[in-house]
């Protein structure tokens, strides 16, 4: 086997192994070298696949003019800030800890103002088995996440106390009210009719007014999406 | 399992809503046609194939209309809101620029778990065909990765040389 030879079996799949290639890795150290980086490279790939590609908010995204980016910078300034004077209580479970991650990977939803088109709407709500009873005109931000396995509705909603962040999680069970707090974010995580429903504002502050509503207010349809 | 079958669909369209289409389309496929799965362990790969084939499907009869992928690229402001490692994030969207003959079966491959002789088999193309663009397909992301990307191989040497193998 020669150089050409062992490096289309390597770029070709870095995990193949026989003995002819093995015997030529031995007594070669550029395509030794080669097929290192070939396995690191692919470790890579597999996690760059083991999401599904985020090209929908591509899609709709456009640039934003140079305030928004600064508003932007403004916010996760602040959001440290606050998150340094305020007494942060450490969600006490997992799944407290993946919404609020979510949350902090998507920044830019907190900063939608206009209201999200009903097709856009519609997009986020679709295979997740759930409509709303709630107006379009209060909706900031739409979106179907992946979370956990599943895509779910991931909504920034226009309420008296500001936007507050609404994750529909239909396959996500809780027995009872969990509230947290984290990185600035006041939370909660309330049982729903399926699955369960996470409240999240920035600051502190009562939500459970805004989670008793999003209760009343969701639909979950039947079957299992 | 679903899951994993959208993911799979949704890295082939490059679109949420036509890979929950595809996926949907392919399941009533399998169910329908349940009766060809002789092992119950091959029900991954089997359904992997029934949703690419889907896709296949779907394009040659919607003719669906292609987006420039650079185009959509150039909207995307900054990486950093949808994916915070800067590395992966290029990662993924070369992955998605990568042409259909590429990303396919590198899909196959990596999210599947197809051999290299399976995807030739779906595919209908040669071993040394699939190991070409396997090849290929990784030299491009390569370069993404600060890589230097290896000379193109010739193929046909390569693989009598594979085939000489114990």
């Amino acid at each position: 086997m020669n150089c050409d030879e062992a490096r289309l079996l390597i770029g070709a799949d870095p995990g193949v192994t026989t003995t002819a290639l093995e015997e030529h890795l031995r007594g070669c150290a550029a395509c030794a070298g080669f097929r290192r980086e070939t396995r690191a490279l692919d470790a890579d790939i597999r996690r760059a696949l083991e999401r599904p590609p985020d090209l929908a908010r591509s899609r709709a995204a456009v640039r934003p003019p140079a305030w928004r980016q600064w508003a932007l910078a403004a916010s996760v300034a602040l959001a440290a800030f606050v998150a340094l004077g305020v007494w942060v209580l450490r969600p006490s479970d997992t799944l407290a800890r993946e919404v609020v991650a979510h949350v902090q990977s998507e920044p830019e939803s907190w900063l939608a103002t206009e209201h999200v088109t009903a097709a856009g709407i519609e997009h986020a709500l679709r295979g997740a088995g759930v409509q709303l009873a709630i107006t379009s005109e209060r909706i900031r931000y739409a979106q179907s996440c992946w979370f956990r396995g599943h895509y779910v509705p991931h909504l920034v909603l226009e309420t008296a106390r500001g936007e507050v962040t609404v994750l529909l999680l239909r396959h996500e069970h809780v027995s009872a009210r969990r509230a947290f707090h984290e990185a600035g974010m006041t939370g909660v995580i309330v049982p729903a009719e399926r699955g369960s429903i996470a409240v999240l504002a920035r600051g502190g502050g009562d939500i459970d007014d805004i989670a008793r509503a999003m209760q009343r207010d969701v639909r979950w349809l039947p079957g299992n999406p | 399992m679903r899951p994993d079958l959208v993911r799979f669909a949704h890295w082939l369209a490059r679109d949420r809503a036509i890979a929950e289409d595809i996926v949907q389309e392919a399941l009533l496929r399998a169910w329908r046609s349940r009766e060809a799965l002789k092992d119950p362990s091959a029900a991954r790969a089997w359904l992997l194939t029934i949703v690419r084939r889907e896709h296949a499907r779907l394009y040659e009869r919607k003719r669906l209309e292609l987006v420039s992928l650079d185009e959509v690229m150039e909207t995307q402001a900054s990486p950093q809101p949808a994916e915070p490692d800067g590395n992966l994030f290029a990662l993924r969207h070369a992955i998605m620029r990568l042409p259909i003959e590429y990303r396919e079966p590198l899909l196959l491959q990596v999210v599947g778990g197809l051999s290299t002789e399976e995807i030739a088999r779906e595919l209908a193309l040669s071993g040394t065909a699939v190991l070409t663009r396997l090849f290929r397909a990784r030299n491009k992301l390569r370069v993404i990765c600060g890589l230097t990307p290896a000379p193109d191989v010739a193929p046909d040497a390569a693989v009598a040389g594979r085939e000489s193998t114990p």
